[in-house]
């Protein structure tokens, strides 16, 4: 099998990572609790991850005053897209190459 | 990274991007509100012409309903924007799709009759033409089976008005505009609930 693991974008290749991605790339913009339902994280954790995808340029942050509380909404960038986009084919190279092997 | 492991991830994926699209996107409350707006007004007009008022009374109640439906329509579907946990794709065109067809409504409502290209009485089941397009396509985008058959009723009542058309088609309208109209809406809201309390 010929694959080279240099492939894998470090970013996204964490659990929670990937699976905050999955979901940014589904819907057009969610919120942060939104994402915490559905991913299943803690507070912190998912701050952290989103913080990392938000360095990296994958993901964009607002926030803003919903009956005076700040919420903050995520949505995926087009460099966000791409990346993943790239992840998904990579992870099916992977299947691919070692079904052909 | 092993294949088994890539295997999972791929379906951990697709998994959490199939949940996250289908989400409710539907509250019923729009439904709602135009259904008993509509059907007040088509009951209005339904009296009016039995008593024989004259029809710019019946216009003009019309354009001041419709007129006022959609700025309390826009008002609630702002608040509702601003407090929605989550925008789908879906919702933006299913927002895009309503919106258009009460634009086109208000054009076959309006200025079809004013313009003299048809009788009045082909107004209700040209809407009823048209809130079945509506119905199919909203029923197709959000996956609910039974909202999208409900447009067979709509095609129904139009084909029904159609070839027997009178001032009844007013009533006939009010009648289907509950039966397909708000109890989808108090279905729909229900649903919306439940769902959120999960």
């Amino acid at each position: 099998m010929n694959f080279d693991y240099q492939q894998i974008d470090d970013v996204i290749h964490s659990r929670i990572r990937t699976s905050i991605m999955a979901v940014l790339v589904s819907v057009e913009e969610a919120e942060f609790n939104f994402l915490k339902e559905k991913i299943n994280a803690t507070d912190g954790n998912l701050s952290v991850h989103l913080k990392k995808l938000e360095d990296a340029g994958y993901v964009s942050a607002k926030k803003i005053f919903v009956a005076r509380k700040p919420v903050s909404k995520y949505k995926i960038t087009s460099k966000g897209y791409k990346a993943f986009e790239n992840y998904i084919k990579n992870l099916e190279n992977i299947v691919k190459n070692n079904f052909k092997n | 990274m092993e294949t088994k492991q890539a295997e999972l991830e791929l379906s951990v994926i697709k998994k959490i991007m199939e949940d996250s699209r289908k989400n409710n996107i539907d509250n019923g409350k729009h439904y709602l509100f135009w259904g008993i707006l509509v059907t007040l007004a088509l009951l209005g007009n339904y009296i009016m012409l039995l008593t024989k008022t004259s029809g710019n009374y019946i216009g003009l109640m019309w354009l001041v309903l419709m007129v006022s439906g959609w700025i309390v329509d826009v008002i609630m579907g702002r608040r509702e924007n601003r407090s929605r946990k989550v925008h789908t794709y879906a919702g933006n065109i299913l927002g895009s799709l309503w919106f258009a067809s009460g634009i086109s409504m208000f054009i076959f409502g309006f200025l079809g009759p004013i313009t003299g290209a048809y009788n009045p009485v082909f107004i209700c089941p040209i809407l009823c033409t048209s809130l079945g397009v509506s119905y199919f396509t909203s029923g197709a985008i959000q996956q609910i089976g039974w909202l999208r058959n409900i447009s067979i009723g709509w095609w129904t009542g139009a084909a029904v008005m159609y070839i027997f058309p009178s001032v009844h088609s007013l009533l006939i309208f009010s009648v289907m505009m509950v039966g397909f109209q708000i109890i989808p809406g108090i279905i729909l809201n229900k649903k919306s609930k439940v769902e959120l309390a999960l």
